[in-house]
């Protein structure tokens, strides 16, 4: 499958220069946000293992920066995803189209999986209204305990991974 | 204890979203295991009728047994499509979705029952046909 970028693949309403206030006020993130998620499933292992219990910030106001793990709706399903952010507003991502330039309010995520993620190379950028919070803090189980690094190997060059064909 | 890890439960499932390991959604493993069931009557119609050995009757029972199963994973695989992953407007598109599924699944059963060539291929056909649908939709 080819992702061809379009103008719905954005967060629609985003223009510079604006607050970025994805899910509401930051009162409101503090009040309503997801601060504690259950991980499932295998895209995101060895880093994360399904039935990782993990603190999230559901406050960010921007993309966090890449290498940072992510929860958010993913695009086409609306489930709750967790992924790396691969590559934030204003990097370059080579998909089989081209060169797909991140608006401001876009990242692109994939998994550390990359053989069996189901991510950006799926369903292309997404947008910072669909960020849920930044997962940070692995509370269970005992043995793993810990903050949940930034993968090292995580710079530009790995955000230009080629997408699936 | 349970209850301190009751309490500690995060309240929300975040899906790390993986495809292959899961691999439900592929019609691969379904045509697979109809070309089984074909190939199980092909090899069962060699058996000699007459005088069987030791042998031969044991690959009778090996035959029987491998078609069977894999008759019940063409049910499995092409109902976990159906279910899973058609979704309404696949069927908008492919009105008789429901009815092909329903007619697999009988068709399944019958070369579970028989031994019959015909039958066989006629699944083959069948799931062969559904699986092009399926991957039409992912185009």
């Amino acid at each position: 499958m080819t992702f061809e970028p379009s103008d719905e693949s954005g967060a629609g309403g985003f223009s510079s220069g604006v607050s970025l206030s994805p899910i509401g006020a930051p009162w409101d993130r503090l009040r309503t946000g997801v601060w504690r998620v259950a991980v499932a499933e295998e895209s995101m292992a060895p880093a994360l293992a399904a039935g990782d219990w993990l603190l999230l910030d559901p406050t960010p106001a921007r993309w966090p920066r890449r290498g940072s793990v992510v929860v958010f709706h993913e695009p086409e399903s609306g489930i709750l995803a967790i992924k790396r952010v691969a590559a934030g507003p204003g990097d370059h991502v080579r998909i089989s189209a081209g060169i797909l330039h991140l608006s401001p309010d876009q990242a692109w995520l994939l998994g550390d999986n990359g053989a069996s993620s189901i991510d950006s190379r799926r369903y292309g950028p997404v947008g910072l209204d669909a960020l849920v919070g930044r997962a940070w803090f692995r509370y269970a189980p005992a043995s793993r305990i810990g903050l949940i690094p930034r993968g090292p190997q995580w710079g530009p060059l790995r955000a230009l991974a080629e997408p699936r064909a | 204890m349970s209850r301190a890890t009751g309490w500690l439960r995060p309240p929300t499932t975040a899906y790390a979203h993986c495809d292959v390991p899961c691999g439900i959604y592929d019609p691969h493993a379904a045509e697979l295991a109809a070309r089984t069931v074909a190939r199980m009557v092909e090899l069962i119609g060699q058996l000699p009728k007459e005088n069987p050995t030791e042998a031969d009757r044991a690959k009778l029972v090996r035959c029987i047994t491998v078609k069977e199963q894999h008759a019940e994973i063409v049910k499995h695989e092409i109902g976990v499509i159906w279910s899973d992953y058609f979704k309404p407007e696949h069927v908008e598109r492919y009105p008789d979705l429901h009815d092909r599924t329903w007619k697999i699944l009988k068709l399944a059963g019958k070369n579970k029952q028989n031994i019959d060539a015909a039958a066989a291929a006629e699944l083959e056909a069948a799931v062969k046909e559904y699986a092009d649908i399926f991957w039409s939709t992912k185009k």
